[in-house]
């Protein structure tokens, strides 16, 4: 019985790993130079595939995903830098199209919001435990 | 005074709550994109044309006049669907049209041309997507209205259909100001 257990736990694993690790990639698109494809696959997993827009193009099989990946490879076997290459995207996509969105005065609010409402909900119960302390000595 | 701060975080949760309700009901696609394009240049870009042994220059063969730019091919079917209310622009108000026929087998664009008519001025080939990506095109078809000094000012994803044609000559007149 924990054999059978060991054996579905295993393939529970693997499967997940080679789910992981499945991309859309083709192989005909690979750069010879590894140093300059794991900088391509580092650009396409954090540029927005529109068509499909809560993937990356790293994992998307849409014809533009497709396309994007083929020019960012071109771009970097031109020698253009990853943010020259990112800028290229945004000039014509927007923003919308890094995954990762920038921190400029616009999405200011976005990124410290989350902080304002920890800072909040901390004073909230040091107020209240206060308030119960207080209580408890009136006893 | 404490009561005031303890109470505050459910008016904030109700005021969040007032803003997605919104979002939630005015009416937004938001799957459709704005062009960052707007109010910009039209791109630098050369390209062949497809009926003619030539190349077109841009932004050189802008100007002048107002003018649209289509995406289109034909492995589109909505494509097909919008040609009708092109050639409509083309003939009833005479507007310049430039096509730009994305990813497509040339020989087949000529005859769905000639089988269907044709509304451009000039049609460009772009077989591997770099003028769609240049104009940040992401689903075809998407139509461009170019003002008179070559700034883009609108873009259309999707068709010109019967239920938006109305809508679509205004923003050109708009533009024609």
């Amino acid at each position: 019985m924990q054999r059978i257990l060991l054996a579905i736990v295993i393939c529970l694993i693997t499967s997940q790993i080679i789910a992981i690790n499945c991309y859309s990639v083709e192989p005909d698109e690979f750069l010879q130079n590894p140093k300059n494809e794991l900088r391509a696959r580092n650009i396409s997993k954090n540029v927005r595939c529109l068509v499909c827009q809560n993937q990356s193009i790293d994992e998307s099989s849409a014809p533009l995903a497709k396309d994007l990946r083929i020019l960012i490879r071109r771009k970097i076997e031109q020698g253009n830098s990853d943010k020259e290459i990112y800028n290229f995207l945004t000039e014509r996509y927007g923003d919308f199209i890094l995954l990762n969105p920038l921190f400029k005065i616009s999405t200011l609010l976005l990124w410290i919001l989350p902080f304002v409402f920890l800072g909040i909900g901390i004073f909230v119960i040091f107020l209240h435990n206060n308030k119960s302390k207080k209580l408890d000595y009136n006893k | 005074m404490k009561k005031n701060i303890l109470i505050s975080p459910i008016i904030l949760f109700f005021l969040i709550l007032i803003i997605f309700f919104y979002l939630l009901i005015i009416d937004r696609n938001p799957s459709e994109l704005p062009s960052v394009l707007i109010n910009k240049k039209v791109p630098t870009f050369e390209a062949k044309l497809l009926l003619e042994n030539n190349t077109f220059i841009s932004p050189g063969e802008f100007g002048n006049e107002t003018t649209l730019v289509n995406f289109f091919a034909t492995w589109c079917k909505p494509c097909r669907d919008e040609h009708p209310y092109l050639k409509k622009l083309s003939n009833e108000r005479g507007l310049k049209i430039i096509g730009i026929n994305y990813k497509d087998d040339s020989n087949r664009a000529i005859k769905w041309l000639k089988k269907l008519g044709n509304p451009y001025s000039s049609v460009l080939v772009d077989p591997n997507a770099y003028l769609g990506i240049d104009w940040g095109v992401y689903g075809l078809p998407e139509t461009f209205i170019v003002n008179s000094n070559g700034v883009i000012k609108y873009r259309l994803v999707g068709p010109i259909t019967k239920k938006n044609y109305g809508a679509f000559v205004l923003k050109v007149k708009e533009v024609e100001k």
